[in-house]
């Protein structure tokens, strides 16, 4: 029976390895967590080692006890679980509520549709559940946890790298896998023999009196350590991409450019230690843009391409290089990425005020309201018109079909385009002060000018009332937007992601395992040769057909030796055993 | 590149005919149950499994004694020593299947199905699948593209991919208890989705035209084959293990007409545990290659789209399973509910977010 039992001292060298059941989720209480229970037989500390004992409370103690007690509760595996849960859970609300990040206009409907429960949602951060403080309490504490659980880890599996398996017990027969049989060969050969055949599938061997240990698969915690820290490295990659990289949004209309400057950026998004200065100073023109559809049948009107072709400079004066950009294409310039990621219809107006001057004359982008047809709306400010300031909003139908006396578009492409356009005069409101949207009209000081509503094909025009001038729509261009972004987190960020996986891996093929050998002479003068095994993380099964492996081998190799006869031990060279054994081997009986 | 029609008809046929046979094959699984006359499952010693180790050494004692007693029962000369010590180990007691019941492997002989209705079944759902993939494959052919475009043809793929697992689970674990319960779910889903979510062949988006579609899309449908058998094999081990604690105590077994041909919970148990341990790191690269994708075509690689957010949800619950079964209070049936609860949420990411949500990953193809 004592030779079940190990000193406390010993129980807790093997805890590095306890745990490890479950690759991805082992972890070990901390070296002086509650009391290691001697007695505890090493079977049970082996199948069943990563039982935690609840951290103890803290009982009379001062600060620093208060300290110690709350770092075990917090990198204990119960803690881990509980935030882990935590985290999906408050991920949820990310995916249900609308989100500032993702869709900025679905908010705005949501506050729209729900005035009283909007403004109590944005107080608790619901559109921004992933920037939320909660949220990132949440993963910080879990990563807290983590790095608390693994980083130790990693010290004792280091400093385990030398350490020896333990000793054999003394009943090998109470292991989970146990065979007994007899051998012609003397113990000490007979153990002799079987501790070379494993020392040569690589197992790290101790030998002792008429006993041998041997243990394998320390790969497990390492590809569990490297999974782990892998992920706090990813956190640590967002992170850094969070700060240094930046996003930005680009509305470009054929045959325009623009610089990579916050001033020329419709949306800039720049990380924490970001400044203009650190732009990528290149320039995009585009050129053409073509998108085509599917025309017939029932994905009629389905994008299936978009090409745009631009024209760009790494810097002011450098040489000008083209490029086909595609959806799955990204231009790559300087680091920075540029990405095609919507598409639409600028009209051309060119407006005539009262006073007979031409006044107005640009595309104006409009924005798609629906993706089948294309639809799009958009406003038109004329600011210097007199005498009273201009403003349309209007539609842009690509393909107008009238359908019961409704204009709708049916096709994606501008194949019969038209243009309905409601006017006001007043004041725009562009000069009170307030950054106004160019997709929205302030009517608040605008009069609706009473005109039948007519669309107009291009090149169309209409007659304002009151002399307040003409509107003429001339044609209509495209426009692509272009998402923009630096990130110098993502190499750091795919090199953690394979990390992790190939550390997921590595913990879930490798499985630690002990054989124990024992040899004696029996009461009839035979030796009997006892063999257990015992695997510490194989929940998935598998180690009894390697132990009948390795037993099959054991006994071949002895019956091998014992016919080449019964004094003679197989040469050294045979099977070059590891340094380890037998010099280090522990001969002290128990 | 226009969709060949007549191919794309043969795909539906062949799907058609793959949902029929294995309905057959369902029905063949279950009355191999009622009428079959051996019963395969052995009573199985599990020495190993922790619930029985943490018990005390008393289990493992018996098992490992019994376990050496055979081995030297018939060793006793060391010329012998060697088969049968190998075979004691392989085998335990010697029953067949035994080996396999165990958590180790059968040997090839007594791999494949024996008796009249599971020969059948097992045969009815080996030619399904084969017709399926042939739906698959003419439907890819008749697209000019990797068929994993949409809802339907997504579920066809999984569903295919489950069936797969099944048949690999049937003869390497000699898990032909499972294949009644892992069709059922498989013929109503594809029941459903040759009527309800059909969608004719036709032509990728373009976000969709990359060849990341092949890595991303099949990482996940080989990762949802296996979570699905996974699942099914932890209702089965529920079921079970609430059979034994009943009779454990004392109460008369409800279902003892199924349990009979059933393994002991433990062996579900680690059924399951096999198809997860396959089954999160194809996940974890899928979601990675997915990442790696929308980089490509959206211009980051992670924008909290609620597929991504789901995925990552399913992800961080099927971590929690396995962190679940290596904490002690936390094994057998509260990991089981944790692991029912990702499978939840990966139904969920399919079907909830596919119809209720619009994001970046609206593909399903129903209006």
């Amino acid at each position: 029976m004592t030779g079940l039992r190990v000193p406390p001292g010993a129980r807790r060298r093997d805890l590095p390895a306890a745990g490890d059941r479950a690759a991805a989720g082992a972890r070990a209480e901390p070296p002086d967590a509650g009391t290691p229970d001697a007695g505890t037989p090493d079977i049970v500390d082996a199948a069943g080692g990563d039982q935690r004992q609840r951290p103890v409370g803290p009982a009379r103690l001062g600060l620093i006890g208060w300290l110690r007690w709350g770092w075990r509760q917090l990198t204990s595996m119960r803690t881990a679980l509980v935030l882990l849960f935590l985290l999906a859970v408050a991920s949820v609300p990310g995916s249900v509520i609308p989100q500032e990040g993702i869709d900025p206009a679905a908010v705005t409907q949501y506050y729209a549709a729900h005035p009283t429960l909007a403004p109590i949602l944005a107080r608790f951060s619901l559109f921004s559940v992933f920037a939320a403080p909660w949220f990132a309490a949440i993963y910080l504490l879990l990563f807290a946890s983590l790095a608390g659980c693994v980083l130790p880890r990693t010290f004792r599996l280091v400093g385990s790298a030398r350490q020896l398996p333990p000793r054999a017990p003394r009943n090998l027969s109470r292991l989970p896998l146990a065979v007994s049989y007899a051998s012609t060969l003397a113990p000490e050969t007979a153990v002799q023999v079987a501790g070379q055949v494993l020392a040569g599938r690589r197992f790290r061997l101790r030998s002792g009196d008429g006993w041998i240990a041997a243990e394998k698969g320390y790969l497990r915690e390492v590809g569990n350590l490297l999974f782990h820290i892998a992920l706090l490295a990813l956190l640590a990659s967002v992170g850094i991409g969070a700060i240094f990289g930046y996003k930005a949004n680009r509305l470009l209309v054929v045959g325009d450019s623009f610089g990579n400057t916050p001033t020329a950026l419709d949306v800039f998004r720049p990380g924490r230690l970001v400044t203009p200065a650190d732009l990528q100073p290149f320039a995009i023109t585009l050129e053409r843009f073509r998108a085509s559809y599917i025309t017939s049948g029932t994905e009629l009107g389905q994008p299936l391409q978009f090409n745009a072709a631009l024209r760009y400079s790494t810097a002011p004066g450098a040489p000008v290089r083209s490029y086909n950009l595609r959806v799955n294409h990204p231009l790559v310039v300087d680091g920075v990425s540029v990405y095609i990621i919507g598409h639409g219809y600028a009209p051309q107006f060119t407006v005539t005020d009262g006073a007979g001057r031409v006044v107005f004359d640009e595309a104006v982008p409009f924005i798609p309201v629906n993706q089948t047809g294309l639809t799009s709306e958009g406003v038109v400010k004329v600011p210097d018109a007199t005498p009273d300031q201009l403003g349309f909003a209007g539609v842009f139908l690509p393909t107008a079909v009238d359908s019961g006396g409704r204009l709708e578009s049916v096709f994606p492409a501008a194949l019969d385009p038209r243009v309905s356009l409601v006017t006001y005069a007043g004041n725009l409101g562009m000069n009170s002060g307030q950054p106004q949207s160019v997709y929205q009209l302030d009517t608040a000081h605008l009069r609706r000018l009473a005109i039948a509503p007519r669309p107009l094909a291009p090149g169309q025009s209409m007659k304002l009332p009151g002399g307040a001038g003409t509107l003429a729509f001339t044609g209509y261009k495209q426009w692509i937007s272009l998402a923009i972004t630096y990130d110098p987190g993502q190499l750091p960020a795919l090199i953690s992601g394979i990390a992790a996986l190939a550390g997921l891996i590595l913990s879930f093929m490798v499985r630690r395992r002990r054989i124990f050998v024992r040899a004696q002479a029996g009461p009839d003068g035979a030796t009997v040769v006892d063999l257990g095994g015992l695997a510490r993380s194989d929940a998935a099964g598998g180690f009894e057909e390697e132990f009948a492996r390795l037993t099959a081998q054991i006994a071949g190799a002895q019956v091998a030796a014992a016919q080449a006869g019964s004094s003679v031990s197989p040469a050294p060279g045979d099977n070059p055993a590891p340094g380890n054994y037998p010099a280090l081997g522990d001969t002290e009986g128990e | 590149m226009h969709v060949n029609i007549s191919l794309a008809d043969t795909s539906n046929s062949c799907l058609l005919a793959a949902v029929v046979l294995y309905a057959l094959g369902m029905l063949a699984y279950a009355c191999d149950f009622a009428f079959a006359k051996t019963r395969l499952m052995p009573e199985a010693a599990p020495a190993m499994l922790p619930e029985l180790v943490s018990v005390g050494a008393i289990a493992s004692a018996s098992a490992g004694a019994s376990s050496a007693a055979a081995g030297s029962a018939g060793a006793s000369n060391a010329t012998a020593a060697s088969s049968t010590a190998a075979s004691a180990a392989a085998n335990g007691a010697g029953s067949p299947g035994q080996a396999a019941a165990l958590g180790g492997l059968p040997s090839r002989a007594e791999r494949w199905p024996t008796g009249f209705w599971l020969r059948a079944a097992f045969g009815l759902t080996c030619v399904g699948v084969v017709t399926q993939m042939v739906a698959i494959l003419t439907r890819g052919l008749s697209e000019h593209r990797v068929p994993w475009g949409n809802m339907y043809e997504f579920i066809a793929a999984i569903t295919c991919m489950a069936v797969i697992v099944l048949v690999v689970a049937s003869v390497r674990f000699r898990a032909y208890y499972i294949g009644l319960f892992v069709l059922i779910p498989v013929v109503f889903a594809l029941a459903l989705d040759v009527t309800v979510i059909y969608t004719p062949a036709g032509q990728l988006v373009p976000a969709l035209q990359s060849y990341w579609i092949a890595i991303h899309v099949t990482a996940m449908i080989v990762a949802c084959g296996l979570y699905i058998v996974g699942a099914v094999v932890t209702v089965m081990y529920l079921i079970a293990d609430r059979n034994e604690r009943r009779i454990a105590a004392g109460l008369p077994s409800r279902s003892a007409g199924i349990m009979v041909h059933l393994p002991r919970p433990v062996i579900l148990d680690r059924l399951s545990y096999r198809s997860i341990l396959f089954a999160f790191p194809v996940w974890t690269f899928g979601v990675m290659a997915g990442a790696i994708w929308a980089d490509h075509a959206w211009g980051r690689y992670w924008g909290w789209d609620p597929k991504e957010t789901w995925s990552f949800i399913t992800w961080v619950v099927y971590a929690c399973f396995l962190h679940a079964r290596a904490t002690a209070g936390w094994r057998g049936r509260r990991a089981a509910y944790i692991h029912l609860a990702g499978f939840a949420c990966l139904m969920f990411n399919l079907i909830g977010i596919n119809l209720l949500v619009t994001g970046l990953h609206s593909y399903a193809g129903l209006s």
